[in-house]
């Protein structure tokens, strides 16, 4: 499946995260292009993405999911099915 | 859970709901969302959807709006909007900022920190056992403990003088959060059970100690997240793979119910317990339908499903020892109601002593609940209302909005207990004495009003009972009987003079003397020797030097029988004035107005001769006392209706 667009479930938990619109989450959109998303909001999208998925990310891994499209590839590759 | 389309549904309906400025829409809706789904995106979601009604809550809801300020060793950030959210439900609007990592002492006692100058109403303080007591682990290791009190002492001395210097400078209400019971230790299970100073123990004693101390400052309550943890399962409480990456100290599961935990307990500082639980009967406090079931057919006792409801009798009867009332508001015959609880009294662990008013009719319980609320002169806030029926639930809250409603669950009558016990309204971190004598002082309140207001309905139920009284002279009975209820009696006893076999006899003898007590049925059975009057004649005055009444049969007309049979008696002698007297004590509060009820005025100059009492005159030749209409006579002439003086008859 491509990154060229977001699934809506994800779409809507960051954009309630980081308080944007749902239209505003792009592929695209990163730590570096949203002005919402520092660390704090990073690790309330963790922990959000993994209540809402059931899944777990390595702690290791976390500091670098730090776009729309990594964060759903690391979620493909969980074996999550959108 | 349920499916996305519903939580897309219920967010849709927030939204709407909100653009509209609906306050109370927003936030039932809101209330859905977090029951129903509740995750991390869901809190945020509420979060953002009520700071842009605040002002429409305060306006509609009465939303109080609170500045909180957290100071901190551990990752709350995560937590913020779930903590706001489970506020907006509890009713606060909360302005949160958080404090940086370990700057806490800082922040508490420097005059220029963050803290200061946000100038909160509440601070929360949550710190975690490495901040706190950091060397517990290490010196619970081995279970014997060298130097675990000392390390405990020192921490709460520590926190002693952070939150007392805090106090000194800064009024803002504190809630101060214990230490979660680490769920693994190097001990195992078997040895944190076992070892004085396992890591176990050494929690618990610390968190009492940290609890003993938030008692001794002014508005400072201590959060026991410990009790929350282990509630919830401390294995799953935290998420250590969170707390070692990102210091987290609770798994984001729970985010929820630590944030409704910390809410509930702030709210105890800004919030007074409700006062009055307002209980239905049928299928509420026993199981069944007493109309239709009968008094022997009703569900309570130590068998299921009767235990359900003994349960709840028992939960009811603690919440009264700690100041609670307890009142009936029930559809049902008052009668039928008297004679379930006479009949079951075995079987249930309440009598109706242990309810402040009873308010049995087939009228609406809106305007009996608003009756009780004006008989105990308590605002309708202090209610709250339990019954089974969800027409009675709902015209309840819809007449009533301030009563908190319990609906009780007919189906799954174990539930009631926790279902209230989840319930804030009782909540308060301070019980005085003066709470747990409450019952008594509101009962008389009650007791009173009701007269003056039903007396229509009380005659009708009192007429029902079919009341005899037989007055006997107290040598006739067994006088051993008379001196127990003169010992024994405290409540309605007007003069409480604990007299001897020979002091009473000398009353029944001398002239003019009187000494008589009253014997008492109805058609629920033999009450038997329930009340004493002793009274000597002087001049044409009769004095009634004692007059006692067991508390068992207060209230139905019997203290005016026996003033009324006195009267005449005294008459007959040819007395023309009655003298009452009545000496306070500590328990007699109940009949203090016994003779200014019954017509008699006070009679200043005697009680220049006897501090202590209040003396009290009526003029016989004018307005004798007369026995309540509901009650049979059986005077002195006709003795006992005994089987052998039918016979002899």
């Amino acid at each position: 499946m491509s990154s060229q667009q977001v699934p809506s479930s994800l779409r809507d938990i960051l954009a309630d995260i980081l308080e944007v619109s749902p239209e505003q989450v792009t592929p695209d959109l990163s730590m570096s292009t949203a002005d919402n998303w520092d660390s704090f909001r990073h690790l309330q999208a963790i922990l959000a993405i993994e209540g809402e998925y059931g899944v777990q990310f390595d702690p290791q891994r976390i500091p670098d999911l730090t776009s729309v499209s990594l964060l759903q590839t690391e979620l493909e590759k969980k074996g999550v099915a959108f | 859970m349920q499916s996305d389309a519903e939580r897309q549904e219920i967010r849709g309906k927030i939204k709407e709901a909100a653009s509209r400025q609906d306050a109370e829409s927003t936030v039932r809706y809101g209330r859905e969302l977090m029951e129903t789904s509740g995750k991390p995106s869901d809190a945020m979601f509420c979060a953002s959807a009520f700071a842009g009604i605040a002002d429409a809550m305060k306006e509609q809801l009465g939303t109080r709006r609170l500045k909180a300020y957290v100071v901190r060793s551990v990752t709350v950030e995560p937590m913020v909007a779930f903590l706001a959210t489970e506020a907006v439900l509890s009713n606060y609007f909360l302005d949160i900022q958080v404090g940086g990592y370990g700057s806490y002492i800082d922040e508490m006692l420097s005059p220029q920190s963050a803290l200061a100058k946000f100038n909160p109403d509440t601070v929360f303080v949550l710190l975690d056992m490495e901040e706190m007591a950091g060397r517990l682990p290490e010196l619970c290791a081995d279970g014997i403990g060298a130097g675990v009190e000392e390390e405990i002492d020192q921490c709460v001395e520590r926190v002693a003088q952070l939150l007392k210097r805090f106090r000194s400078g800064c009024s803002a209400r504190i809630l101060f959060q214990g230490l979660v019971v680490p769920d693994q230790t190097s001990l195992g299970d078997v040895g944190e059970a076992n070892l004085p100073y396992s890591l176990t123990n050494a929690v618990l004693t610390l968190n009492r100690k940290l609890a003993t101390l938030c008692r001794t400052l002014s508005d400072c309550v201590f959060f026991d997240v410990d009790r929350l943890a282990a509630r919830y399962g401390r294995a799953r409480w935290r998420d250590t793979r969170m707390f070692l990456a990102s210091r987290l100290p609770v798994s984001a599961e729970v985010f929820r119910i630590y944030s409704h935990g910390l809410v509930r307990s702030f709210s105890a500082l800004y919030r007074a317990p409700r006062k009055v639980l307002c209980t239905d009967l049928d299928n509420t406090l026993w199981g069944g339908v007493l109309g239709e079931d009968g008094p022997d057919g009703i569900a309570t006792g130590s068998a299921f499903p009767g235990n359900c409801y003994l349960e709840y009798q028992k939960h009811l009867k603690q919440l009264s020892s700690r100041g609670i009332l307890l009142a009936i508001v029930s559809k049902n015959n008052v009668a039928d109601v008297r004679e379930a609880f006479q009949l079951r009294a075995a079987d249930l662990a309440l009598n109706l002593d242990n309810f402040v008013a009873s308010k049995i009719s087939w009228n609406e319980k809106s305007d009996a609940i608003r009756e009780l609320a004006q008989e105990l002169s308590l605002g309708l806030d202090s209610f709250v209302f339990v019954d089974d029926n969800p027409v009675e639930c709902e015209a309840v809250r819809r007449e009533l909005p301030e009563v908190a409603v319990v609906e009780a669950p007919v189906q799954e009558p174990w539930k009631l207990v926790s279902m209230l016990s989840e319930q804030p309204f009782f909540d308060s971190a301070v019980v005085t004495e003066d709470d747990a004598n409450r019952l008594n002082e509101y009962k008389a309140q009650a007791q009173r009003a009701e007269l003056a207001s039903s007396a229509g309905n009380r005659d009708e139920f009192l007429a029902s009972l079919g009341i005899v009284c037989i007055f006997q002279s107290a040598l006739q009975a067994p006088l051993s009987r008379a001196v127990q209820l003169l010992a024994k009696t405290n409540q309605f006893n007007l003069t409480t003079r604990r007299h001897s076999a020979a002091e009473v006899e000398e009353f029944a003898s001398a002239a003019g003397g009187q000494a008589v007590v009253v014997r008492v049925r109805d058609r629920f059975g033999d009450a038997g020797v329930v009340g004493l009057a002793l009274a000597r004649k002087q001049g044409d005055s009769c004095y009634i030097d004692s007059l006692l009444l067991s508390c068992r049969v207060i209230g139905r007309g019997i203290e005016t029988a026996l003033l009324a049979h006195i009267g005449e008696q005294a008459l007959r002698a040819g007395a023309k004035r009655l003298v009452g007297e009545f000496i306070a004590t500590k328990k007699n509060a109940p009949c203090a107005t016994f003779y200014s009820d019954h017509g008699f005025s006070r009679s200043a100059l005697l009680e220049e001769t006897q501090p202590g009492s209040i003396f009290y005159e009526l003029d016989l030749t004018v307005s004798a006392p007369t026995s309540p209409k509901w009650i049979t006579l059986e005077g002195n002439e006709t003795h006992e209706l005994s089987t052998s003086a039918v016979f002899s008859a």
